[in-house]
């Protein structure tokens, strides 16, 4: 047997079992629910089920929750990757300046992502945002802003659990790039430094352009993650007041789980899929183009 | 000159301090607050200095509404789910790595791209089915379902290190008649402990973490820790204290280990990021 075969072989029997798990924990099940999507399966109503073709997806275009839920991720996930992004680069230059102790600022900054989702959205529910005795109530009525229901006035909801996302995975961003940062050539800013370039041509035409693939991957992975985010706002709104905080994610598992409408659920969690598909696409088009 | 850098210092210090405090503080007021009574939990303005009590946490333990059978049961969860990710995901990752066969770069855009499939998405098939098989609510279950989040992800971390592995100790050990097998267990693995453990970590820490799957296909046997404390709050509405302490233990393990790996924790973050730019 030829070198090359035996190569084949070997690596075969090394990926075969990831890739069959994959394919029976992944690939069957998105056809499953592709097929789903294309049925009624109302389990209030078992004998209603049955083939409906493309009805669920019609459905949605005039049901206001559905096009609420699809505004909803948009601005969810759009805040809190920007703020996220600006919040991390802008820590990670100024703790890069720091001489000694960054070490001390890195670990404080591990702790939120360790955690849980939902254990971060009950913490906030109760003991940072609850009016009266929540830290964040009790620091706006300090400063005489007075007490505010944080998480049941439908327009703070959403302002509060983008605040939530956003405490939990700015570490992340702020880590990568303070770690990207670190490994820029020092001789490249000597440099501009003699050509007289002020700190912010430094950053502009410096610093950005040899962060940027850096800062791509965090946007990316950051969204992605925001495109799944469920836990957190689970447990500090339930999607709620009303559908205030209702993003895709949790009308669809509302839909399925809660008014046990399956069939429709489905759909809406195939539009979810076309949705991080074309966002993904888009991005990886987007890195690659980078001059 | 040294007296303004220094001071100069102090200030980028203090701002950053500042900064970060906003991640660290939560954490210690829940820790402060899980010693408290549920008077003192109330009390404005806020109480730094209170009579310590051990009562939420004996509570939570031993009292009526104790988890350690949730936290048992995440721990039966985690490690079986993290155990089962290394055994397939290593040999993977270093089929990927190293070894020349044809549709090498689509097996692994299809591993890569496995990863982005919504969760909330397969919940509902793996519902569907597990209902039918009868695992809902069985270890086997959930363990199983585990995997289609880590071993993606524990594939592609490991890649990343077999990549920086050299040829040359490959080479040798080949040249020598080793046989692949042998020459991956004691020439290469050995090289990449490292990535093996960083990827124990991150594959432990996102399974005890876990949430949307365990509430919809765990239940009242295999009902790991985030779940118990979801259904905590419903059941206590405003037993804060107590809630306090539960999420507390809850998160010791991942806070321990988190702080613990922290190092390796930054560089499995980065790992993506810093070659991700040169890649592909």
């Amino acid at each position: 047997m030829s070198l090359a075969r035996r190569e084949r072989r070997f690596a075969f029997a090394l990926l075969a079992p990831a890739l069959l798990v994959l394919v029976l924990t992944t690939t069957a099940p998105l056809f499953y629910l592709a097929w789903n999507a294309l049925h009624r399966i109302d389990l209030s109503m078992p004998w209603m089920s049955g083939f409906v073709g493309v009805q669920n997806f019609a459905k949605m275009g005039d049901d206001p929750r559905f096009w609420n839920s699809l505004w909803l991720t948009l601005v969810y996930t759009s805040c809190t990757v920007v703020a996220q992004v600006a919040v991390g680069l802008s820590l990670a230059l100024l703790v890069l300046q720091i001489p000694k102790g960054q070490a001390v600022l890195r670990v404080g900054a591990i702790l939120p992502i360790v955690l849980a989702p939902v254990v971060v959205g009950l913490f906030w529910r109760t003991l940072v945002l609850a009016p009266d005795v929540g830290l964040v109530d009790m620091a706006t009525r300090a400063l005489g802003l007075g007490s505010h229901n944080w998480l049941g006035d439908p327009q703070l909801a959403l302002l509060s659990v983008i605040a939530i996302h956003t405490w939990q995975w700015t570490p992340f961003a702020f880590l990568v790039l303070l770690a990207t940062l670190a490994t820029l050539p020092p001789d490249v800013y000597e440099a501009a430094r003699l050509d007289r370039a002020s700190a912010w041509q430094r950053f502009v035409h410096i610093t950005l352009p040899l962060i940027r693939p850096a800062i791509m991957m965090v946007v990316i992975m950051r969204m992605m993650t925001a495109l799944s985010a469920f836990a957190a706002i689970f447990a500090a709104t339930g999607g709620g007041p009303g559908s205030a905080t209702e993003i895709l994610n949790l009308y669809a598992y509302r839909t399925s789980f809660t008014e046990l409408n399956l069939g429709y659920g489905a759909s809406l969690a195939m539009v979810l899929l076309g949705i991080t598909l074309a966002v993904s696409f888009f991005m990886f088009r987007l890195r690659r183009k980078a001059p | 000159m040294t007296r303004r850098f220094g001071l100069r210092a102090a200030g980028l210090w203090v701002v950053a301090g500042l900064l970060v405090s906003v991640w660290v503080f939560p954490v210690l007021w829940g820790l402060l607050t899980s010693f408290k009574t549920e008077r003192d939990v109330l009390a404005y303005p806020p109480l730094f200095v209170f009579e310590p009590t051990l009562a939420n946490y004996r509570e939570v333990l031993f009292g009526t509404s104790t988890i350690l059978p949730n936290l048992l049961s995440s721990m039966i969860v985690a490690s079986g789910s993290t155990l089962l990710t290394l055994l397939i995901a290593v040999p993977a990752a270093y089929g990927l790595a190293r070894l020349r066969f044809p549709g090498r770069k689509a097996t692994g855009f299809y591993v890569l791209a496995t990863q982005m499939l919504p969760p909330v998405g397969l919940i509902i098939p793996y519902y569907l089915v597990m209902q039918k098989a009868g695992l809902l609510d069985t270890y086997t279950g959930l363990i199983t379902i585990y995997l289609t989040f880590s071993l993606p992800f524990a594939v592609w971390l490991m890649v990343s290190y077999f990549e920086d592995v050299p040829y040359e100790m490959e080479e040798a050990a080949l040249l020598d008649r080793a046989g692949r097998l042998r020459t991956l267990w004691y020439v290469i693995l050995p090289q990449v402990r490292g990535g093996i453990a960083v990827t124990t970590v991150f594959v432990f820490l996102n399974a005890w973490n876990e949430f949307l799957f365990a509430v919809v296909l765990g239940g009242n046997k295999v009902r790991p820790v985030t779940v118990a404390m979801f259904n905590f709050i419903s059941v206590e509405q405003t037993q804060w204290a107590r809630l306090a302490a539960g999420a507390m233990l809850a998160m010791a393990p991942v806070i321990v280990i988190g702080l613990a790996a922290q190092r390796h924790i930054v560089k499995g973050l980065t790992v993506g990021a810093v070659k991700g730019g040169g890649r592909r």
